[in-house]
């Protein structure tokens, strides 16, 4: 199949990798042509060139804006995707921008899934991430075999925006978890314990999760060179927290830890790993 | 002084009232036109559009409800702007918008004051509003004898988009005070000690505030009745933290604040007054 992919970034080169490694024609766009360097694909002049070549086009960018401009603006996938071709956006952006650009696509006969996907840069370099897919089940089902290569478990969540969903509610969980890690770390070592052992007795017990082995960890050897910039939580904290003002819910935990990665932020750590929530802690 | 009035709602009405009271000559525009008709009874002239009231004004001054209404109407008064012309907004909206209009504003030649107000619309039509302006000393001085028919207490705070941000800060300190009067509260009636006694031994000490004298009796007398709409302080608090978000900046307090503001909408008391927190709280501990 002709595959097209915009966004080749730390999660999206290692994805277009799998694809092409199961024997699909790969075309790519990039801002700046170099993130394409050694990648045996075809270099497009833009997104609407790119469009007009692939069946199916795989988006992985920043921002809502980004993602909007990608694909509807000047020279964008909608002025070239044929017909019953599907863009497959796996940035992770607002539910809401996600339903917008589903129905401009629409318009044109183009489908759109929206398919964030939980598992960092490891779990796209080792493709077992967990994809969660917004859109028809229809269109899915066309373009899984795809999925299947980047991912261990896709998972579809319901109509366009739902995977945004799904994902916004993984990143609260996520990240109120390091925080929650943090502060366990926090107090342990103000009260002259070992955090190392700490970590070690939990483990086995009801407070094991895989934040506290691998951030815990990070925390432990004081590693805060970035597996996930914190930048990028900080970025999707907004959107939650914008979803749920938009619904009317109130999110206690969720807007106090938002408030702990502002903080992140103002010190100048949003590049570096989120496990850096110790250090906000450790700076009052 | 002539002056071009855009936005005729709950605020507007009362304090382009005020300019007319004061002697000035006011020419009205809103996009509902009936809202303009009290006005034009009480001597203020038509405009056909937010151009039409800028033209031949000195002074233009907008109080709408959101950044986008505020960018649309400033579009149409640089349009029919003469020379010299001050425009001032009065609405509240983020900082960083008030600071862009203000470009756009300068790039065709007119000043910019952001100046929003506090005290509600029974300061509006007292013309004792708080007004916190934000630009240049020299347009915040053109616009001074206007501000002085609409408010009290007019503090010119600084350059551009400062008045924004002054309002930013006034909302967390209300925002905050409501919720505290209302945790007060309810921490004294599960306590099973009378409310309206903690107010009175209050009030003398150093927890008092117009807040605890005011909005604390209103509760006290469960008049929800607005007042200041809740759904208008959760938009304001959003903009504080929206504002927080951009700069990074720790707010926890206006966080799990406006976090009960969000919960207020959603559950059908963002038409009630601000006070009405106290029923959430309420709800939420069993106190109903």
């Amino acid at each position: 199949m002709k595959v097209g992919f915009i966004g080749l970034g730390v999660m999206g080169r290692p994805m277009a990798g799998h694809i092409q490694r199961a024997g699909h024609e790969l075309f790519v766009w990039a801002r700046r042509p170099a993130s394409a360097d050694g990648l045996a694909a075809t270099f497009c002049a833009t997104p609407a060139e790119l469009g007009r070549q692939c069946e199916v086009v795989f988006t992985v960018i920043t921002s809502s804006d980004d993602v909007k401009h990608v694909a509807l603006g000047e020279n964008g996938l909608i002025e070239g995707m044929a017909p019953g071709s599907v863009l497959v956006d796996c940035s992770t952006i607002a539910p809401e921008a996600a339903r917008n650009i589903a129905a401009r696509l629409g318009e044109k006969g183009i489908a759109m899934l929206d398919a964030p996907v939980s598992g960092g840069a490891q779990g796209a370099i080792d493709a077992t991430l967990a994809i969660m897919a917004g859109g028809e089940a229809a269109v899915l089902e066309r373009v899984r075999p795809l999925l299947d290569c980047l991912g261990k478990r896709v998972v579809h969540v319901g109509p366009n925006g739902a995977g945004q969903v799904a994902k916004a509610c993984n990143q609260m969980i996520m990240v109120a978890a390091i925080q929650a890690v943090a502060e366990a770390m926090r107090l342990a070592a103000a009260s002259g314990v070992d955090c190392a052992r700490v970590k070690q007795a939990l483990a086995g017990g009801s407070a094991a999760s895989r934040v506290l082995d691998v951030m815990g960890e990070r925390m432990v050897r004081r590693d805060f060179s970035a597996g996930i910039e914190a930048r990028l939580h900080h970025k999707d904290y907004g959107l939650v927290l914008e979803a749920a003002r938009k619904c009317g819910v109130a999110m206690p935990l969720t807007a106090v830890v938002a408030q702990q990665l502002n903080a992140l932020m103002a010190q100048g750590w949003g590049r570096d790993d989120t496990a850096s929530l110790l250090r906000v802690l450790e700076g009052q | 002084m002539k002056i071009g009035f855009i936005g005729l709602g709950i605020m507007g009405r009362p304090m382009a009232l005020n300019l007319i009271k004061g002697g000035h000559s006011v020419t009205v525009w809103a996009r509902r036109t009936e809202s303009m008709q009290p006005l034009l009874k009480a001597g203020a002239l038509a405009a056909a559009s937010p151009a039409d009231a800028a033209r031949g004004s000195e002074l233009v001054i907008s109080m709408v409800a959101d950044a986008p209404d505020v960018a649309e109407v400033m579009r149409g008064v640089a349009a029919g702007a003469a020379p010299g012309l001050v425009a001032v907004d009065m609405s509240t909206i983020a900082p960083a918008a008030a600071r862009r209009i203000g470009e756009d504003l300068a790039a065709a030649g007119v000043d910019f004051l952001d100046a929003p107000v506090s005290g509600g619309e029974v300061g509006a039509i007292a013309g004792t509003l708080s007004i916190m302006v934000g630009g240049s000393e020299a347009a915040f001085a053109r616009a001074k004898p206007a501000f002085e028919c609409m408010g009290k207490n007019v503090v010119h705070v600084g350059a551009a988009g400062a008045g924004q941000v002054t309002k930013a800060a006034n909302q967390i300190v209300t925002g905050m005070g409501v919720l505290a009067v209302a945790e007060a509260y309810a921490f004294a009636a599960k306590n099973g000690v009378d409310r309206s006694k903690v107010r009175e031994a209050l009030m003398g000490g150093f927890a008092y505030s117009k807040i605890l004298e005011n909005h604390g009796q209103r509760m006290l007398d469960r008049n929800f009745k607005p007042g200041f709409k809740s759904w208008m302080h959760e938009k304001d608090l959003n903009i504080v933290m929206q504002t927080a978000h951009e700069l990074g900046l720790c707010l926890p307090g206006s966080a799990a604040t406006a976090q009960m503001f969000n919960a207020m909408v959603g559950s059908g008391l963002g038409e009630e007054d601000s006070i009405a927190v106290l029923k959430l709280l309420e709800r939420l501990s069993g106190q109903e």
